[in-house]
């Protein structure tokens, strides 16, 4: 069944320069008048629903000054408790983090930073108070009451213990201990994990919105992100990436629709000890961002963070404004961070007393607590039992966390990577609609191109599964800069095929995001290269965040990366840069050398559940090969002997798997040695068994690749092999490279800088 | 605090030691004055004792490696304390290269300053590997593959008599193919249990005579050529070695000995003794050397070959047979002592030396020396001089023998002593009277009784 319309887009762009002026409109700021009383007389918030606000910010309060006390010897309950860890406290910023909450649904997702407990605590509290009594007791499941109040005070206890654990580094926190208090995320109430790269985790919530809007999801995704972060590239290409006109005008067909995500300034007024206004940033109101990525301006609004309720009602109406179709919305919220940056930051080399004692005055709990007796919600006796109780909620949770058991030291890498893998495709995400035919390869006597071989396992995985969705810089109409993906936007429509913002590090960034909302994302970057762009959001993100979160979340994406060595482009064009990424644990790095190979191991990269770098050499695209139409994998860290022998082994990836080749024919007809050649196809994880059984076969072992000879993973490779097979060697492994240097574009030297068939002759006859 | 162990100092000159045997395993119970281990210096065996008690933490230096004096070796101190990370000793002297030894003092080319031209930058070279960085030129060493040494061991051959066809020569797996096809090992018959045995001590089965039947090599052919294998002299015996071949290749030896009659000597001995006093024949011996030595002061001196060094004092070294080896405790400013003294001291120092317990003081600074081989049945033999000194008196069995006295032939106790001088010092004539006032002294039954009339 397909759809009608083609997705195409033709250009139709006029000269025009008849002048005239771009408004820019106005940003609101502080517009909410309201108070307690109005919003009691309104209807718009209930005397238990002012209560729990109130008793969320001191929550977060007791929490944070107990890291404060505990690091300073003084907190009662735990004298001498060793506390480790960072002491970034939000005390101050409470009214942002609550207010934010509880205008959200449990449904609804969040992104934090290293300053993120306020977030943490409250978006769970928030989450806690709106459970079903049956989600409360899957919640608590050891716990025995019935009455909804104690489901939710056990509740509550139990999201403190499980918090302050991950804090204390306990098996029992949030993370299993992986993450602490930078990384904490519970992906049960939609925290999708605080971030210790400032600005790092925007577009993983960008991506979050992505999933969101793609799966048609009634939900909206709320973006913590401190004032400091707001300079930093990512950040803002995240802001223009959820701007994109594609997703709300008609190349959006019938799903006009705004990424649904708030991105929430946290203006505490310092990024860590720089004043963001007045000193590193050129405007004064941070909300004038919007007008940079929007024609609405993002709807941006200056908001008081100090108020918790005028955080509550800017974020409900973002949020409402997000579940229209209406997003994304900038809301600039300002609020004030009463300690340093950490507890080793004393603050007296770059504020006044006076300012902080004036923010203090408008202390968020101070003045809600002064509204609650004023509007006769509660009165002393009500504050102090509430008071009374937190803090003794606080205490129990605590003493309980720190004698919690530590994880196991023997556990120390698990969770690195996941062992799951997609084998069966939820019913809901089975045959998705296409909007027309998909690209088919033309096979000569069974062989198609390298490129051709990618193309159509993607094709044959995007048919399979509706969560696999691909995108990247020209992807679309033009088919890549390579025309690897011609022909999927017309087949699986812009939906699921679509342009990027020149934006390397959102392309990555936003997969992650989307990953962790349930699609498995392809990305392609034009040329290695430039994943240096990326490395963040590729070696911090991607790679990390099984791990950090203690397993909760997988990442299924497969970035694709373009080598485009041998073309005479360059030093930033040219690089093999896969050694980098097998540097960080929590990344599969694959190198495909043949159409069959290629094809097996997109297929199963995109079905596996970890993050997995593709690397592509552009001189194989058109290197034809057997592929088998339709249906196979190739395991990922299974290596192929691509020719057999005796005398001496070869191990090679990528373009150099078939120089080795070369070489192996030549050293048997010209020598009379028989060469074994093995692709390992998979950097991480090597077949090492492969490797070793034949270096034991034959003693002598040369590793190649064209990647430059410093840090090359063929050093790995040579360690490995001596340190497994020692006694089995006849001559020192050698290896061979690209030389010590810089592609260069002159097309002697780039053929004098790259290895070649004689450099591996070379390498063998010293070692025969 | 844990309480580190040093290695001591054991002489003025010692330098550097090495701990033969620790008596003692980390986490063992250590009480003041347990022997923790024992030191081999170039001139003793000693052991050293705890002056702390505690566990013994941490054993820093194994047995084995020679580390300079004062060095930390180990650690005491209660359970659990930690034991502080100590830089692992250098062992040894640095030796100077040879290169540095060899380089002419540098001069300069010309006389004049001549002004340097700036160096363009294009002629820098920058500091980075160009290319594959090459492995240190060294001397030529034994090379051989891991896979062939596997392949040595599994076959358990000497790999070093087979010549290398590799790069640099060494050894690759084809060569030993080869090697074992040569001498025939395919027809070697052996036992699994010799086999496993010769891999193990790696012993050359192809150096091995079968004895089994049919020629098969046994386990008993693997021991017997185990006991014939070369082992490392101890160190007492490669000091022995190295001290005497020293004396007996530079300091040229000759020899005179003449016959003493100690009967009326030993028959005095044999009263003093049933009184109870100590003396033994060679306290009479030295006692009478001492005596001469004052008389003759260029017996008691050395010589380099170029100039003489007389010794004011006469340390008095007799040979004492121990254990493994011989050791010669010296008796300093033995003329100042009287004769009972000179008998007391030196029956401490054999006793010390028997125990193993001798200072590197109390074994140097000899001018002369006496070894008496009277309790060993000989009648006469050339002993070798300690080195450094100008002689060295051997003392040999007392027999009795017939005797001119008065023109009658009586039955006498008579020994044998022979005086080795070093001839770069002494000549025959001053060697003749020497000794002969060393007999005559003996023979002066007078003078032993005023030396022990007390």
């Amino acid at each position: 069944m397909l759809a009608k319309a083609s997705p195409v887009y033709l250009s139709d762009l006029r000269p025009d320069f008849r002048p005239f002026e771009i408004n820019c409109g106005t940003i609101p700021a502080y517009r909410y008048s309201g108070s307690l009383a109005k919003e009691l007389e309104a209807g718009t918030i209930t005397p238990s629903e002012a209560v729990a606000l109130f008793e969320d910010m001191l929550i977060v309060r007791e929490l944070e000054e107990m890291i404060v006390k505990l690091r300073s010897g003084g907190y009662e309950p735990l004298p001498g408790y060793d506390y480790r860890g960072p002491t970034h406290v939000s005390a101050g910023q409470e009214a942002t983090a609550v207010g934010a909450c509880s205008a959200l649904s449990i449904r609804d997702n969040i992104t934090s930073t290293h300053r993120g407990h306020g977030e943490s605590l409250a978006k769970g509290t928030t989450a806690i108070r709106a459970m079903t009594l049956e989600q409360l007791k899957q919640r608590v499941p050891n716990c025995t009451a019935t009455t909804r109040e104690e489901l939710v005070e056990a509740a509550l206890e139990e999201h403190l213990y499980r918090t302050i654990c991950e804090l204390f580094g306990k098996e029992d926190g949030y993370c299993k201990g992986r993450g602490g208090s930078m990384h904490i995320a519970d992906f049960t109430v939609g925290h999708l994990g605080a971030n210790a790269i400032v600005g790092g985790g925007v577009p993983i919530a960008t991506g979050a919105a992505m999933a969101i809007r793609y799966l048609r999801q009634d939900s909206v995704v709320c973006c913590f992100a401190g004032d400091g972060a707001f300079a930093n590239g990512v950040v803002l290409e995240s802001l223009n990436w959820a701007c994109q006109a594609q997703f709300t005008n008609e190349l959006a067909g019938e799903h006009k629709f705004g990424l649904p995500i708030i991105y929430l300034i946290v203006n505490n007024q310092y990024g860590m000890t720089h004043r963001t206004r007045n000193e590193v940033m050129g405007v004064d109101y941070l909300a004038r961002r919007g007008a940079g990525f929007a024609n609405n301006n993002m709807h941006a609004e200056v908001v008081n963070g100090m108020d918790v309720l005028a955080v509550r009602d800017a974020v409900r109406r973002a949020a409402r404004l997000c579940r229209e179709g209406a997003g994304p919305v900038l809301l600039d919220v300002h609020t004030y961070r009463y300690w340093g940056h950490s507890l080793s930051d004393p603050r007296i080399e770059y504020r006044t007393k006076e300012e902080e004692a004036a923010w203090k005055a408008v202390d968020p709990i101070e003045t809600f607590k002064k509204q609650l007796l004023e509007c006769g919600v509660l009165d002393r006796a009500g504050i102090e039992a509430i008071e009374l109780r937190v803090r003794e909620r606080n205490k129990r949770a605590a003493l309980r966390a720190a004698a919690a058991a530590d994880p196991d030291p023997k556990d120390v890498i698990k969770y690195m990577y996941t062992h799951t893998k997609c084998e069966v495709v939820p019913p809901e995400f089975r045959n998705p609609k296409l909007v027309g035919p998909p690209p088919v390869a033309k096979r000569t006597d069974g062989q198609i191109t390298y490129r051709d071989a990618i193309r159509e396992a993607i094709v044959e995985e995007m048919i399979r599964d509706a969560r696999v969705i691909l995108y990247g810089e020209d992807v679309a109409e033009y088919g890549g800069a390579f025309k690897l993906t011609k022909g999927l936007l017309e087949a699986f429509g812009r939906d699921r095929v679509f342009n990027t913002p020149i934006s390397e590090a959102c392309i990555c960034g936003t997969a992650v995001g989307a990953a962790m909302k349930g699609l498995r994302p392809v990305v392609e970057l034009m040329y290695m290269d430039f994943a240096l762009m990326a490395s963040d959001q590729i070696g911090n993100q991607a790679a990390k965040w099984h791990y950090m979160s203690g397993a909760q979340i997988e990442v299924p994406l497969v970035i694709r990366a373009s080598v485009g060595a041998g073309k005479g482009y360059g030093g930033q064009h040219s690089q093999t840069l896969e050694s980098i990424f097998c540097h960080i644990p929590g990344l599969y790095v694959v190198y495909p050398s043949t159409p069959y190979d290629a094809k097996g191991l997109m297929k199963a990269a995109i079905r596996d559940n970890n993050p997995v770098l593709y690397v592509e050499s552009q001189a194989l695209y058109g290197l034809k090969g057997f592929v088998p139409e339709g249906e196979y994998l190739v395991p990922l860290g299974v290596a192929d002997v691509k020719r057999e022998g005796k005398d001496l082994t070869f191990v090679a990836w990528g373009p150099a798997v078939h120089d080795c080749l070369k070489a192996a024919e030549r050293l048997q007809s010209e020598r009379g040695v028989s060469a074994e050649v093995i692709d390992i196809r998979c950097l991480v994880p090597l077949d090492v068994d492969t490797i070793v059984r034949s270096v034991q076969k034959t003693g002598r072992c040369i590793v190649a690749s064209q990647a430059v000879h410093i840090g090359s993973y063929t050093a790995e490779i040579a360690s490995t092999i001596q340190e497994l097979a020692f006694d089995y060697l006849d001559a020192p492994v050698k290896r061979v490279g690209a030389k010590n240097g810089i592609a260069p574009q002159s097309h002697v030297l780039e053929a004098a800088f790259l290895p070649c068939v004689d450099d591996l002759l070379n390498a063998a006859y010293e070692i025969l | 605090m844990p309480t580190p162990i040093t290695m001591p100092k054991f002489g003025q000159m010692t330098e550097e030691s090495t701990i033969v045997e620790w008596r003692k395993k980390e986490g063992d119970k250590v009480a003041k004055g347990d022997v923790l281990f024992t030191v081999e210096t170039d001139k003793s065996v000693m052991d050293v004792e705890a002056f702390t008690e505690g566990i013994l933490l941490k054993i820093v230096v194994p047995a084995g490696v020679a580390v300079p004096v004062q060095t930390v070796v180990g650690y005491i101190g209660q359970p659990g304390e930690p034991v502080p990370v100590t830089e692992v000793p250098k062992f040894g002297k640095p030796v100077p290269s040879v290169a540095s030894t060899v380089s002419p003092p540098v001069v300069p080319t010309t006389a004049r300053a001549v002004p340097q031209p700036a160096p363009v930058a294009a002629e820098v070279q920058p500091l980075q590997p160009v290319t594959v960085p090459h492995a240190p030129v060294a001397a030529p060493v034994f090379r051989i593959s891991p896979r062939a040494e596997a392949l040595a061991r599994e076959c358990a051959i000497d790999p070093t008599k087979i010549t290398g066809t590799g790069p640099n020569g060494r050894i690759l797996e084809r060569d030993v193919r080869a090697y074992l096809d040569a001498r025939g090992y395919h027809n070697l018959r052996i036992t699994p249990a010799a086999l496993e045995l010769a891999r193990k001590q790696k012993v050359d089965v192809l150096e091995v005579r079968g004895t089994g039947a049919g020629g098969r090599i046994t386990v008993a052919d693997i021991q017997r050529a185990l006991a014939e294998r070369p082992k490392p002299m101890s160190k007492m015996r490669q000091v022995i070695a190295q001290r005497l071949t020293q004396s007996f290749t530079t300091q040229p030896h000759f020899y005179v000995t003449v016959s003493v009659d100690m009967t009326e000597l030993i028959a005095f001995r044999e009263g003093l003794k049933a009184a109870g006093a100590p003396f033994t024949v060679t306290d009479f011996i030295a006692q009478a050397v001492v005596l001469t030595l004052q008389e003759f002061p260029v017996v008691n001196s050395s010589t380099d070959g170029k100039n003489v060094r007389w010794h004011s004092h006469v340390n008095l070294g007799i040979a004492v047979s121990v254990e493994g080896g011989l050791v010669v405790p010296v008796i300093h400013m033995a003329e100042e002592l009287t004769f009972l003294d000179l008998c007391m001291r030196a029956k401490q120092l054999v006793e010390k030396a028997r125990a193993g317990k001798l200072t590197p003081e109390e074994m140097s600074g000899g001018t002369f020396t006496i070894t008496n081989m009277g309790m060993l049945n000989v009648e006469s033999f050339h002993p070798i001089i300690n080195t450094g000194e100008g002689a060295i008196l051997a003392v040999a069995s007392t027999l009795k023998q017939p005797a001119v006295r008065n023109d009658q032939i009586v039955i006498r106790s008579l020994m044998k002593m022979t005086l080795a001088a070093d001839h770069r010092l002494i000549d025959g004539a001053l060697a003749a009277n020497f000794i002969n006032a060393i007999k005559a002294k003996l023979e002066d039954i007078e003078l032993w009784k005023r030396l022990t009339s007390w």
